[in-house]
């Protein structure tokens, strides 16, 4: 019984990373109708700025987060700009392909930059603490309360501002919002930003969470992220959340059982079951959108 | 030698990007499980001709079949993974969610190679595979390099008079047809499922007999071999060449391959950072791919639709099939136009999986 509630407890954390990185993706979906296989590399990036921010800023958690994600929001920024607005209009397989190109050259740079073997970047673990029935260091709970945080912000800025009413505007369909008189490619160029920042900010407390990392810290989550964006509903960033929230708990609590070396089979296997039954997301009803071409 | 090598190794993705091409451009089915294949057909090539492992060495099998008839089972055994990977991906899934899918299972397969070592030895990998039939046949060294590069090619002739042939049947075009509206082929009565299906179990088993001819030449393979991200060359290959064109798919390996291996070749490498070409190299990969995305879609040599003369008689490749295969020659009306491109225009060309050919063809 305590395996169990151990694994779940370092699910939910777990979880907690999977939430901002699959609502960023499911954002930039939302508005751009394109998946983005360059996405982990925001994470990554954003884990490499806090690494050589800490010279300077010397293990400061927050200036780290900051950096992060300012540099996420950047590659968000430059993305969209230098290849997801120049590719509109093609068909989202030929988009898809370029961003797969983007990532490699993005991997590789780092490389070239960094050197291919892990960095180590350690921040205080703190205490372990018992929190109800769970085991969770200091660092898991930062973790945890930084994701609510961050996706109670989210939901404020799309359900109560304008630019959360015009982000929904356009994932609707671009062109009418257009016509209405919101500024779609500003809206789309700022969804990216925020989704890069969002990204970047997980790709920290990933790295933080890990303890070292190399230039595949993000491509490695990509699968994770996806099958939990998948298993939410793509495009629709509250789904995402609850999506998160299930890939995380399956995947440890699995590997608590088996090995953690196998996490990645049993995201495989959620992936397979639910292309195979609920392609559409669980918590979206089943007569939404086929998926079916 | 340098050459012979670098050739043998270029005929070997030929092969692989051939099959790959038959999943993706003709089918039009991004495809990311497809290095996984290759993988498995090497790594069941290895156990099947290395004999018993020594411990603390450990793998499946170990037995000692002669390397052509071990490379057929290796086929076998390919085939029937992108059996089970194909009915689940190919089923009902299309787009990003059909690259997602194959991604998690060649994902999935390379984390439990790497970490289940009574299956091929995990991270070590399996070795030992040294020239096959060198003392039989009484060659040197270099003289047995020489004839795998010319076996090599040969096989790699075989598979091109193959799948140019098969482009060019009705049931070439029929999955076009699928590919460029899969709706309209299905109202046309086409089998949607099995035509993709069956393209793909025929286009992994050269990604299999490619794993064979490589294990021959590498003679050790390990995780390290095959990371999905190799994957990308021969995308970036098929693209140069010419999506859906098999002549045009051997010319982008060899171009890319070749090009950029003697291209990052002269490159400068600090002697202290060994990892600092390769990744150059791949970020010329990554470029050239978004740039020919972006300008020549369609590569160097275009798609050329089967000349639609369906009077002329073809024989049938499947037989039991026949019925189907030859009411299909009628669905090459849906098709992109000829090989000048000017009567593509004034064919709608709605749903396209990816539009790249049709792309091209625009003025």
């Amino acid at each position: 019984m305590s395996t169990f509630l151990v694994s779940v407890g370092v699910g939910l954390a777990t979880a907690a990373i999977l939430a901002l990185s699959a609502v960023a993706f499911t954002l930039e979906y939302a508005v751009s109708r394109i998946a983005n296989f360059a996405h982990g590399e925001f994470l990554t990036i954003g884990a490499y700025a806090a690494y050589s921010g800490q010279n300077i800023f010397h293990q400061n958690v927050a200036a780290a987060a900051l950096i992060a994600a300012l540099a996420g929001m950047l590659a968000g920024l430059a993305l969209n700009i230098g290849l997801i607005e120049r590719f509109r209009g093609r068909s989202p397989i030929s988009v898809f392909i370029a961003t797969l190109g983007a990532a490699i050259i993005v991997q590789n740079v780092l490389v070239m930059i960094y050197g291919a073997a892990n960095v180590s970047y350690t921040f205080a673990q703190g205490n372990l603490h018992h929190v109800g029935p769970f085991l969770w260091t200091t660092s898991d709970i930062e973790v945890i309360f930084s994701a609510l945080a961050v996706a109670g912000l989210l939901y404020l800025l799309l359900q109560h501002t304008r630019f959360g009413k015009a982000i929904r505007a356009v994932a609707q369909d671009r062109t009418l919002a257009q016509v209405s008189g919101i500024p779609a490619r500003g809206i789309v160029m700022r969804t990216w930003a925020l989704a890069g920042a969002v990204s970047g900010f997980a790709g920290f407390i990933l790295a933080e969470t890990f303890g070292s990392f190399g230039p595949q810290l993000g491509f490695s989550f990509l699968l994770l992220t996806i099958t939990a964006t998948v298993a939410g509903g793509i495009g629709r960033p509250y789904a995402t959340l609850g999506g998160a929230l299930l890939v995380g708990l399956v995947i440890k609590i699995g590997g608590a059982y088996s090995s953690s070396a196998y996490e990645l089979e049993y995201a495989f296997l959620l992936l397979v079951v639910l292309m195979l039954f609920r392609p559409n997301g669980v918590f979206v009803r089943r007569s939404a959108t086929a998926v079916r071409a | 030698m340098y050459w012979v090598s670098v050739f043998t190794e270029a005929g070997i993705f030929a092969i692989l990007a051939l099959g790959l091409d038959m999943v993706w451009g003709w089918g039009g089915d991004f495809d990311l499980a497809f290095y996984g294949y290759l993988a498995l057909g090497s790594y069941m090539t290895f156990v099947l001709t290395i004999g018993k492992p020594t411990p603390p060495v450990k793998y499946i099998i170990g037995w000692h079949l002669p390397v052509v008839v071990a490379m057929l089972v290796a086929v076998v055994v390919v085939v029937a993974l992108a059996a089970v990977i194909g009915s689940i991906a190919l089923r009902n899934l299309r787009e990003i969610y059909f690259a997602v899918t194959t991604l998690g299972a060649v994902s999935a397969l390379y984390v439990l190679v790497e970490n289940y070592t009574p299956l091929f030895d995990g991270y070590n990998g399996v070795y030992g595979l040294i020239n096959p039939g060198q003392t039989t046949l009484r060659l040197t060294y270099n003289g047995y390099r020489i004839v795998l590069l010319g076996v090599v090619l040969f096989i790699l002739f075989l598979a091109y008079l193959l799948v140019q042939r098969l482009s060019r049947s009705p049931y070439g075009r029929m999955l076009r047809a699928v590919r460029e509206d899969e709706r309209a082929a299905a109202a046309y009565g086409r089998k949607v499922f099995l035509a993709k299906y069956r393209s793909y179990l025929f286009g992994a088993a050269l990604a299999g007999l490619a794993g064979g001819l490589f294990a021959i030449f590498i003679s050790a393979f390990n995780p390290s071999a095959w990371t999905p991200q190799e994957l990308l060359v021969i995308y970036a290959a098929i693209l140069v060449g010419g999506r859906g064109n098999p002549r045009g798919v051997i010319v982008g390996v060899f171009v890319v391959y070749v090009g950029l291996i003697e291209l990052t070749r002269f490159l400068p490498s600090p002697a202290s950072r060994p990892d600092f070409s390769p990744a150059l190299r791949q970020v010329l990969i990554g470029l050239m791919i978004i740039l020919v995305l972006k300008f020549r879609p369609a590569g160097i040599f275009r798609e050329r639709p089967g000349r639609d003369e369906p009077s002329r008689p073809t024989r049938p490749l499947a037989r039991p099939f026949r019925a189907r295969v030859v009411a299909a020659a009628s669905g090459a009306t849906v098709l992109p136009g000829g090989r000048l491109g000017s009567e593509s225009a004034g064919l709608p060309a709605r749903a396209r999986h990816d539009g790249a050919p049709d792309e091209g063809a625009a003025p």
